[in-house]
């Protein structure tokens, strides 16, 4: 196998020239305007920001709902919604876009927020940076991966995805080399269900995955 | 191979510290110059006194060059700053007058090596009328506001923004105070420098003399707020909540702070805080030289909890020193101390006195939660406010805007 080289990233953030938003209508219209990038910072780079662990939803919007809406109906449709489960980002932005339409269909007055408190859309530049650490035999992921920073398991398993392969983390894709062999790792990382995880948890997940394959060879 | 940057490594991580110098290398030497108003007092100057010096190290020919200016002409940024706090301000034509004349003043001193640099970054509006005035500029000109601009005195507003239109692109601390200009606008939150006087670990003796020094009493809790003697910092509000809590807690409390060259109205904010403390023996003001560095430190590691009241506040880097010293944060509902102090994991975010006297009160009630907070506090600084993080986000803005066009994704 061609050894997996590890790489790290980290966020520039920018705004995305977009005018926020204060009401519901508004994040609707921004929404369906905004660029792909912002829809995937707004859904999927939450976790490299500052944060807590636990937040109620991994999505901004969701969150913008629920604190500055004060629309824990919506919040709580929204904050199912798992990026990663859809084919496209267009497919998340229609599914995305449908529910607050149907929120808007049955509140009686627009939710709207207080100045200050206004939704801003953003966009990012992602830096990757190039490491010298690489693994070179399956056995030796797991072990790789429980070093590996927030930024190194973001980048290989999570934006993975957007990338080609599309829909496939980099680990997997690595594993594919020699797929016959590697197929119970390969099984392990797909069941996990990662996307309400914060990173530090999605990285026990993968260890403690990998090393259950490990205990069985 | 620098000491400088590797002594770091400790603290953050060699790959961290490895990102950083990868970064210098694709800048390849670029001459990058930063300007602002003050050497000496206040955040910018605090950030500025590190970044320059690692710009350096991780490979950039960086200079910091600080702006000279006349009385008149504080009073009138200092103005212009409340202005864009939203505080309405009285500025005259003559005001702005003497605002560009001292920036053109400044500018043929600094012509040669503002005209030349690859990159030069304006440190907040006193020095922002630097670039009209450079029309034969090589470089990219970045304007940085630290200041909580979200709600400005509209009449400010607009006459900055002609100035700051001109920018190649700016950065703010939070998304609430980036403003509609036509360029790129970066959201860069501020850090600070673990190694500093401000913030390297100190004996148990140098806190005990500073103890000594102002006479604080080991036996009773200690409330600290560390700030400039500024309005937008209400210090009368930190007393309105220590005298609150002092008819049933004997706490102390401690207003240390200083004032910059390039705020004149700190002294009769001084005198104020001065009046209204009506010499209470467990209230300490503490008017302390810009040097003061170590001072501080210990004020702020001695205290069981560290306050930062603000109404208005750019970013609040007292905020992060105190959470790096492991102590909980009672501070304003405001700015970036929002994006630092989260209710219950690393303090609480108070609207009025008495709030802020409700959670000191709570806090020293209940005595495991300070430790477990200020435990919390100190590893969220460590994950996101250290001046790596910083370093590395100018770098990389610095690779992003010398290529014309907003990036994607950069691979270093």
């Amino acid at each position: 196998m061609t050894p997996f080289q590890v790489k790290d990233c980290g966020l520039l953030v920018r705004m995305s020239g977009l005018p926020s938003a204060i009401n519901l209508r508004e994040l609707r219209e921004r929404i369906a305007a905004c660029s792909e990038n912002v829809l995937f910072h707004h859904f999927c780079e939450t976790q490299l920001r500052p944060a807590f662990d636990h937040p109620d939803y991994r999505n901004d919007f969701a969150v913008w709902a629920k604190w500055y809406l004060s629309d824990r109906v919506l919040a709580e449709r929204l904050g199912i919604l798992d990026p990663f489960s859809m084919s496209s980002l267009e497919e998340l932005r229609a599914v995305t876009l449908d529910i607050i339409d149907e929120r808007l269909s049955e509140v009686a007055m627009i939710p709207s927020a207080a100045q200050g408190d206004e939704f801003f859309f953003l966009e990012t530049t992602t830096v990757v940076f190039h490491t010298e650490e690489q693994v070179t035999h399956p056995r030796d992921l797991a072990k790789t991966i429980k070093d590996m920073s927030n930024g190194s398991v973001y980048y290989h398993f999570l934006e993975a995805r957007r990338r080609e392969p599309v829909g496939t983390d980099d680990f997997s894709a690595w594993l594919k080399e020699e797929e016959k062999k590697n197929a119970k790792y390969i099984r392990a990382l797909e069941s996990i269900d990662f996307y309400f995880h914060s990173l530090g948890n999605l990285k026990e997940d993968i260890v403690a995955a990998l090393r259950k394959v490990d205990r069985k060879r | 191979m620098s000491d400088r940057l590797s002594a770091y490594e400790g603290i953050v991580g060699s790959s961290r510290i490895t990102q950083l110098r990868r970064i210098g290398k694709k800048l390849g030497g670029i001459r990058v110059v930063h300007v602002n108003s003050t050497r000496q007092g206040g955040g910018v100057a605090e950030i500025l006194d590190w970044m320059v010096p690692l710009m350096r190290e991780a490979g950039l020919d960086a200079t910091w060059e600080v702006i000279e200016g006349t009385d008149d002409f504080f009073e009138v940024t200092k103005n212009i700053h409340n202005g864009l706090q939203g505080r309405p301000v009285d500025l005259s034509h003559r005001g702005w007058k003497i605002f560009q004349e001292v920036n053109e003043m400044n500018m043929e001193r600094l012509r040669p090596t503002l005209t030349d640099a690859d990159i030069v970054v304006i440190h907040d509006p006193q020095p922002a009328f630097l670039l009209p005035l450079c029309s034969e500029r090589k470089g990219k000109w970045v304007w940085r506001g630290h200041i909580d601009i979200s709600r400005p005195f509209r009449p400010v507003w607009k006459v900055l923004r002609t100035m700051l239109e001109k920018y190649d692109a700016s950065i703010f601390s939070m998304c609430e105070f980036a403003q509609a200009l036509p360029h790129t606008q970066y959201i860069v939150p501020p850090s600070i420098d673990p190694l500093s006087s401000k913030n390297r670990d100190l004996d148990m003796s140098e806190l005990e003399n500073v103890r000594a020094r102002f006479g604080l009493d080991p036996e009773r809790p200690l409330l600290v707020q560390v700030s400039r003697f500024d309005r937008f910092k209400d210090p009368v509000g930190v007393i309105q909540a220590y005298r609150m809590v002092r008819k049933v807690l004997p706490v102390q409390l401690v207003l240390a702070g200083g004032t910059a060259t390039d705020d004149p109205e700190g002294k009769a904010v001084l005198e104020d805080v001065m009046e209204v403390a009506e010499e209470d023996p467990d209230i300490h003001v503490l008017n302390l030289p810009p040097n003061a560095h170590e001072t501080i430190n210990a004020l702020q590691r001695l205290a069981d909890i560290i306050l930062q009241k603000s109404t208005r506040e750019g970013f609040g880097l007292t905020v992060t020193e105190g959470m790096w010293k492991g102590k909980p944060v009672i501070g304003g509902d405001t700015g970036g101390i929002r994006l630092q102090v989260v209710n219950h994991h690393t303090g609480f975010l108070v609207n009025t006195p008495e709030g802020a006297a409700h959670r000191i009160r709570y806090l020293l009630h209940h005595q495991n939660r300070i430790s477990e907070m200020g435990a919390v506090a100190r590893e969220f600084v460590r994950e996101n406010f250290l001046l790596t993080r910083h370093l590395r986000e100018y770098l990389t803005l610095f690779l992003a805007i010398r290529r014309e066009t907003d990036v994607r994704r950069l691979e270093v």
